[in-house]
């Protein structure tokens, strides 16, 4: 609910850019992170197993060497020219130079068939020995005895694998070797002896070297005794510049530790090979996290980037989006100011579209109606001002006036008297408080007083009768509309003919209305007089016409179209006007007499 | 209409700002994680490949680059004696503007002007092996070979009386190293009553010279039972005298330094023993403090190295072998 009022407050626009917004940093932020953790993890473990394959790797071809040593060991044991070395007797071994020589090829030809090996060298306990290097001088007994390769391999039945060191049975001769020493047994010809063969350490060393773990990771190899059969920096060790986690490692068979303080952490990954020398890989994890970290910026910028690029992409569409409906928005208050001339220019068939479209339909049609309304108004004003403009004319004035005063000359105090008051009433009528509606019988006041002016003034010419029922006495009608259509009776239809005329002035109610004739036995009309009379075209007929249109033009804008004047006529016959408007229960103020008069 | 154009090209600058501000970010952020490596020089006595000991420390050297991420340039002089070459050679080394210079003087006097040039220049300065008479240096990496020439008087106290006549091989005149070593054989002799020393001489760093000097001394001065000589050419070239005359069971040398010509006369008994420097050591000590002192870390004023006594007994001990027998694959063809 809380929600749905955020929402609403604000304005569409912002509503969707928010919304776009929140989607938008939503999924870059559990993009960004997920990659990120995927992809550090996944370096982790790679570099993980990298290593450990790494080092599998280097154990198996150690194993293959010594391997391979191993078989040519027992290959020379099983060679002729070397058991008949070994088995000879001393004595025999001093006469006979060629036992030794034939050995001696033996072994160099093996020796020079393989760069791996530096030299085979098979010695028994008295001291004779036989080697591939058959100028080279072995040092006294006393200094090789006491040498691992010797003196290991008497007291074990196996292979003995010696870590690297100098190699110094012979005078001169230096060369870094691993040494895989084996027993001959003693047998009953021969004496116990053993067997030498030297592996070049550069081998292994090589081996080694050119691995490369990261920027600073190595491996190294110990030999079960805690020697360092290799290590890049044996010397920094030596001299305790450096050290390693021997005994952890000594207790490993494989696998990978952790171990240190946080930045001078190292991961140590072991292999152990078949005769105990383990192979260690040393990385350092800090190399590791300096990845992390970037990966970590990586992420973050691009997260960020794609945030920026996303929020001004969310912010654009929401203004695309919304745009017309601001521009809709804007019409709207035009108009609601008033301005009806208002189009709103949006093309398209999607919704805003149909909106635009209906709004500029609607406001289309209310200016018409509003024009219609001014119209209206503008000519209800007009014809107001022409009915009072036809009230009284001044010529009808001057005319009654005239007739007063020959009536008072000639002495007829009655007719002079009664013609004063008719034009008193007539003008009190005319110049009322300026209501629209009038009663019946009011209006009809109004009617006699003008009939009396007029049937005196022109004598005996003509006569008149009023005739209306009670019932619609009191039923407003809007006044001054009877007058002219007399005056145009009189006028038109009695003053033009040589006879005296009548005019009829007959009322009632026919269900809803109110029906008034006023009916001239007169000239008549012609057919084209007849059907231009209700026409408002000033000038057709001198005035008058234009009285009877205004009356006609008043009744319809005041009642509707189904109301009005109606004429008919025929020439030499007289004319009938029948007058109709709606019957009203509505109460009019009554200032003028009811009743009804009549005069001859 | 003028409105709308003005909007969006206030967005797309704004876009294009952004995007300007996230890849400088991103540049900087990277050049952060991947700082530049330190670049630094370093000028030995010699380039000689048949050197052991300078050999040896360039391995050491090599070994600290790789594990502290430094770009090392080596530059030096074909000989040790080529004092004016290698004065050249460190004006050479300041032009190039490194982070850092190691060098090891060849001579304590000459190489004076030089070093202060470094120092004007502020690039960090780190001794190794041999300083300069004034010490300029941010650090001084190298074996106390003063202390290094009591151990060897020491050790020839084992063999010789205090009656009987010693003399000393050194190797070039008006090199810090043998004023030290020399120094420090005379001290400790005459403080236990030593006192028949016959005058210095000079090798000149040459076997050949060393082996004529000394057989021609031993010739003239046949009561001569006690010799020190100060580095591995003279040692080598005055055991080769000692040998020729055949008086090894009568004269003990005492040597220092090692290469396997001295092995051989250590295995022949003519030398005694022999005082060993860790060149390695020094090398990689020598990185290992340029790279501090780049980054602004406090480093020690003077490191010693430390130094060995190798005899004919203790010579195939694991520590040793290593010490004394560089692998063939790592030293150049001789």
């Amino acid at each position: 609910m809380r929600l749905m009022n955020l929402f609403s407050r604000r304005s569409i626009h912002m509503n969707i850019a928010i919304a776009f917004s929140c989607l938008i940093v939503c999924t870059t932020a559990i993009l960004s992170f997920s990659s990120y953790r995927l992809s550090s993890s996944a370096v982790t473990s790679s570099s993980i197993q990298k290593t450990s394959q790494l080092v599998e790797q280097v154990k198996i071809n150690i194993q293959t060497y010594i391997g391979n040593m191993e078989s040519i060991a027992s290959l020379v044991i099983s060679s002729r020219d070397v058991m008949r070395f070994v088995d000879a007797t001393q004595a025999d071994r001093e006469s006979d130079e060629s036992l030794k020589r034939g050995a001696s090829q033996y072994l160099r030809s093996v020796v020079q068939s393989r760069k791996d090996i530096a030299s085979i060298l098979y010695v028994n306990k008295s001291g004779d020995f036989v080697s591939d290097q058959s100028h080279a001088i072995m040092k006294s007994k006393s200094e090789w005895t006491q040498q691992d390769w010797y003196r290991l391999a008497l007291t074990s039945s196996e292979e003995v694998v010696s870590p690297s060191h100098v190699q110094h049975i012979f005078e001169d001769q230096y060369r870094w070797v691993v040494s895989i020493s084996r027993k001959l047994p003693e047998s009953d010809r021969s004496q116990e002896g053993v067997l030498l063969v030297d592996l070049n350490y550069n081998v292994i060393n090589d081996l080694c070297r050119q691995i490369e773990l990261g920027q600073r990771g190595y491996v190294f190899i110990v030999s079960p005794s805690c020697d360092l059969v290799y290590h890049p920096q044996q010397q920094l060790i030596h001299s305790e510049l450096k050290s390693e986690q021997m005994q952890t490692v000594l207790d490993m068979r494989e696998g990978s530790i952790k171990l240190g303080k946080a930045e001078d952490s190292k991961m140590y990954t072991v292999a152990t090979t078949s005769f105990g020398w383990k192979i260690v890989a040393v990385t350092y994890p800090d190399e590791l996290i300096e990845n992390k970290h970037q990966m970590q910026t990586s992420a973050a910028l691009w997260g960020v980037l794609c945030l920026i690029v996303g929020l001004t992409i969310s912010i654009i569409l929401s203004y695309a989006l919304t745009k017309p409906l601001k521009n809709l928005e804007m019409h709207m208050k035009k108009a609601e100011r008033g301005n009806f001339d208002v189009r709103v220019d949006i093309e398209g068939t999607h919704e805003i579209g149909k909106l635009a479209r209906t709004f500029n339909l609607m406001i289309s049609r209310i200016k018409e109606l509003m024009n219609q309304i001014v119209q209206e108004q503008e000519m209800k004003r007009r014809s107001e001002l022409k009915a009072l403009q036809s009230q009284i004319q001044p010529h009808f004035l001057y005319n009654t006036l005239d007739s007063i005063i020959w009536m008072a000359e000639s002495g007829k105090v009655d007719d002079v008297v009664e013609m004063t008051t008719a034009l008193s009433r007539l003008l009190r009528s005319s110049i009322s408080k300026g209501e629209e509606l009038v009663p019946v019988s009011v209006e009809l006041d109004h009617i006699r007083s003008y009939l009396t002016i007029q049937s005196r003034r022109y004598r005996k010419k003509f006569t008149y009768s009023i005739d209306v029922e009670d019932s619609i006495l009191a039923a407003p009608i809007l006044k001054l509309v009877l007058q002219p259509i007399v005056e145009n009776a009189i006028y038109h239809g009695i003053k033009p003919n040589p006879d005296q005329g009548h005019i009829q002035i007959h009322g009632w109610r026919e269900a809803d209305s109110i029906l008034l004739t006023i009916a001239d036995d007169g000239e008549g009309m012609d057919p084209e007089k007849l059907r231009t009379i209700l026409m408002d075209k000033p000038g057709v007929s001198g005035g008058t016409g234009v009285g009877i249109a205004n009356v006609n033009h008043r009744i319809q804008l005041y009642f509707g179209q189904d109301y009005g004047l109606h004429y008919e006529s025929e020439r030499e016959e007289g004319t009938i006007v029948t007058l109709r408007i709606p019957y009203m229960e509505g109460e009019v103020k009554d200032d003028g007499k009811n009743g009804k008069m009549d005069v001859d | 209409m003028m409105g709308k154009t003005v909007k969006w090209t206030l967005i797309s600058l704004l876009l294009t700002g952004l995007l300007a501000v996230g890849w400088s970010g991103y540049r900087t952020m990277s050049h952060t994680l991947h700082p530049k490596k330190p670049f630094i020089i370093y000028i030995p006595k010699t380039i000689d490949p048949s050197i052991e000991f300078w050999v040896v420390m360039q391995q050491g050297v090599t070994m600290a680059a790789k594990e502290f991420g430094a770009d090392i340039k080596m530059m030096g002089t074909e000989t040790e004696l080529d004092v004016e070459e290698q004065i050249d050679i460190v004006e050479e080394a300041i032009r190039s503007k490194p982070d850092a210079i190691m060098l090891a003087a060849s001579d304590y006097i000459k190489l004076i002007p030089a070093v202060q040039q470094i120092r004007e220049a502020g690039i960090p300065l780190i001794m190794v092996d041999s300083n300069v008479e004034v010490d300029l240096s941010n650090s001084f990496i190298a074996t106390d070979n003063y202390e290094a020439g009591r151990i060897s008087a020491r050790l020839l106290k084992e063999h010789v009386k205090p009656a009987e006549k010693i003399a000393i091989v050194s190797y070039i005149q008006g090199t810090g190293t043998s004023l030290d070593r020399e120094k420090g054989v005379r001290d400790e002799l005459g403080a236990s009553g030593y006192s028949n020393i016959s005058h210095t001489i000079f090798s000149e760093g040459q076997v050949q010279k060393s082996y004529e000097l000394t057989r021609e001394l031993l010739m003239k001065e046949p009561d001569i039972s006690g010799i020190v000589a100060l580095n591995e050419p003279s040692t080598v070239g005055a055991g080769k005298a000692i040998l020729n005359l055949g008086l090894q069971s009568k004269v003990s040398l005492i040597g220092f330094d090692n290469s396997n010509s001295e092995i051989r006369l250590i295995d022949r008994n003519v030398i005694q023993a022999t005082v060993i420097q860790r060149p390695f050591n020094m090398g990689y000590l020598a990185v290992k403090t340029a790279i501090s002192v780049i980054k602004g870390q406090k480093v020690e004023k003077m490191v010693d190295t430390g130094s060995k006594v190798i005899t004919k007994y203790n010579m195939y001990t694991n520590e040793n072998q290593k010490l004394l027998f560089p692998f063939e694959d790592e030293l150049p063809e001789k």
